[in-house]
């Protein structure tokens, strides 16, 4: 992915409305350069997702995402047989005239997001998204993928990358990774953002909104993040906010649209219930100080 | 790049070593080609570019600015290195970096009469409170303490193992066998779920109060976390420690040693409500809790506020599989809940027992391997 610089690639970014910080976008590139994996972790709704989707459409790269689960396994994650054409196989052929080879064979492989990316000849980024949710058996095996970029499938052989996808791995740390795994990566903790560049997030993904409001919907997040929440919101949901007021025609916040449109933002009851009348006006009056 | 700056690089990889982060030779390396891509005159770039190099841990940010602060920007303060840069004077000041260690105390119960424990002994000491042992009493216990930890609880896994009983179509096998039939489908395989061990979380009370049970509890919980990944150890007073890493060391005393080290209220008092929710905030919010059996030792003396107690232990018990705890108080015959604390929690509480001597231990572990969710305590 021809990029010459952090400059180039954060402008790259910000043609895709992505707004990395200059931790982000320099860790991101030398994961590039050296073709290194890079883990990202942060809470949920700082973009760690998101940045691996602009990355794509930045370089023209196709995106090749891997969503872990708890019981992830190769058959989803790698390759998979395809059973129904076998059996057909076999059926349409002569009895006694089908052997194992045949039947194992790249025409009846299907493959999965992991196989994808080391196979294709196009450019990719592959997104390993919430690595922490698979269990042990899975980030054993990503080793060996991360490391080579190879792929063994028993009956076939050894499958090597022609071009090296992108890796950024992501997590939510439910659980600590193995060392092995961060050795093989590029570590990245992304933060929230300043007041100032969240505003820029915000009208930078929401065309057409007010400058008052980004303002005032950044600053008001801003203060919820200083409550003690259960859930803190993330830069996803001011965007998601924004939107949700843009929607509605919204110019400015006032108590009976927030209180309209909360949900948008804070995703537990105990959240919402916390943030009945004087909590809520304290912080739609800095905000709305902060915007004027 | 010169040579003078490899070697500052290289020297400072030694540096966060020192200083307790792991930095193995992969990524000096990999610290090193990234500076080659850089323009190394901006501090910022030079500064992200290493620490994504070199941190592979939130835990290890504040260390690494540190260092990064004493080593490139000479900043005085905290530690400030000599200006001719001697590498072995440099260490000296890195070790400063880290915070203090502070061991634990040893616990030396005073009562008791030292005798030798012979086999007919075991019975005695299987029901002799850890509080009122000796030390030579202690030494004892603690090797049947490793013998108590068993088994861990299971879950059903979405992992698929071959299974005669199972009900789901193993389709490789089947295309597999199928070829001798002319693809008709006359032998099948079946896989089922496989069992994993359930998620653990312990949560420890190392306060004053419970001194004389914490040790032998934290020895029991070495032994635990020596069966196998998924199991989590905190221990509290005044505030939360994580002792998992500690733990997983091989000896036990060694990983008691560490323990006592990395927690700094060690016999102090007990917050147990701001514990708790410490734990919810940070790792409740990350989902540890989530499915999880959640063991709390504790002896319940809560110094200031039990209404938080309360709070924090229903927003555990809605996320956890089962709330069990420990309590070695509730060993003597004539206990009631009389701590504040301990009354707040127990609504919250699945199971309730005890855990001063090493028979209520083994009780626990039979409790574990066999719990379900929502039992009444």
């Amino acid at each position: 992915m021809g990029f010459g610089s952090v400059d180039e690639l954060e402008d790259a970014l910000l043609g895709e409305a992505y707004l990395p910080q200059r931790g982000l976008s320099t860790a991101l590139y030398l994961s590039l350069v050296i073709g290194k994996p890079l883990l990202l972790e942060g809470e949920a709704g700082v973009g760690k997702t998101e940045l691996a989707k602009s990355l794509a459409r930045a370089s023209g790269a196709r995106l090749i995402r891997l969503q872990c689960y708890e019981g992830l396994d190769v058959s989803h994650a790698v390759y998979e047989w395809n059973y129904a054409r076998q059996l057909l196989h076999i059926r349409a052929a002569q009895e006694g005239t089908v052997d194992e080879g045949e039947l194992f064979g790249p025409e009846f492989l299907i493959r999965r997001p992991l196989l994808e990316a080391i196979a294709t000849d196009e450019p990719a980024v592959l997104l390993i998204d919430e690595i922490d949710r698979a269990d042990d058996e899975f980030e054993a095996f990503l080793l060996e993928v991360l490391s080579d970029f190879q792929i063994t499938i028993p009956e076939i052989g050894t499958i090597t990358a022609k071009r090296r996808p992108a890796v950024i791995l992501t997590s939510n740390r439910t659980r600590e990774l193995h060392d092995a795994l961060k050795r093989r990566c590029l570590f990245h903790w992304i933060t929230h953002p300043s007041l100032e560049r969240e505003i820029e997030i915000v009208r930078l993904r929401v065309p057409g909104v007010p400058e008052r409001l980004a303002a005032a919907t950044a600053a008001f997040v801003a203060g919820l993040r200083d409550l003690d929440l259960a859930k803190a919101p993330g830069v996803a949901e001011t965007i998601d906010w924004t939107q949700a007021l843009v929607a509605l025609g919204c110019e400015e916040l006032d108590a009976t649209v927030v209180e309209q449109t909360l949900g948008a933002v804070l995703k537990h009851h105990e959240d919402l219930e916390m943030l009945r009348d004087e909590t809520m006006l304290a912080l739609l009056g800095q905000a709305r100080a902060a915007a004027a | 790049m010169s040579e003078a700056l490899t070697r500052h690089i290289v020297t400072f990889g030694r540096v966060l070593r020192e200083a307790g982060m792991e930095v193995g030779p992969g990524r000096v390396s990999d610290a090193l080609r990234g500076l080659d891509h850089l323009d190394i005159t901006s501090q910022e770039d030079v500064y992200w570019a290493l620490r994504t190099t070199f941190v592979a841990r939130r835990e290890d940010l504040a260390t690494f600015d540190r260092a990064f602060d004493v080593w490139f920007l000479r900043r005085a303060g905290r530690a400030a290195p000599p200006r001719e840069a001697d590498p072995r004077t440099m260490h000296k000041s890195a070790r400063r970096i880290r915070r203090d260690p502070q061991m634990g105390r040893e616990a030396a119960p005073a009562e008791g009469e030292p005798d030798s424990i012979g086999h007919s002994a075991h019975e005695v000491l299987r029901e002799k409170d850890f509080a009122s042992m000796t030390p030579e009493e202690f030494a004892a216990a603690r090797r049947l303490i490793a013998q108590l930890a068993v088994r861990r609880p299971t879950r059903r896994s979405h992992r698929l193992r071959r299974d005669h009983r199972g009900r789901i179509l193993d389709m490789r096998a089947l295309a597999r066998d199928a070829i001798a039939t002319g693809g008709d489908p006359i032998r099948r395989s079946y896989r089922r779920r496989a069992e994993t061990p359930r998620k653990l979380v312990v949560l420890c009370d190392v306060s004053g109060s419970m001194e004389a049970y914490s040790r032998a509890l934290l020895l029991y919980l070495h032994a635990i976390l020596r069966l196998g990944r998924g199991a989590e150890v905190f221990a509290f007073g005044t505030r939360l420690t994580r002792l998992t890493r500690e733990l997983q060391t091989r000896d036990p005393d060694l990983a008691l040693e560490r323990a006592a080290r990395r927690v700094v209220d060690w016999a102090a008092g007990t917050r147990i409500g701001a514990s708790l929710k410490e734990y919810n905030d940070v790792w409740g919010r990350r989902a540890l809790t989530r499915g999880a059996i959640v063991l709390i030792a504790s002896d319940g003396w809560e110094r200031d506020d039990h209404e938080l107690v309360g709070r924090e232990m229903e927003r555990l018990h809605r996320a956890a599989y089962a709330v069990v705890w420990v309590n070695p108080v509730k060993g003597s015959p004539d206990y009631q809940p009389l701590a504040a604390g301990m009354r707040a929690a127990l609504p919250s509480i699945d199971r309730f027992v005890a855990g001063h001597n090493l028979a209520s231990l083994e009780a626990l572990g039979a409790l574990l391997a066999g719990i379900e969710r929502r039992h009444d305590g």
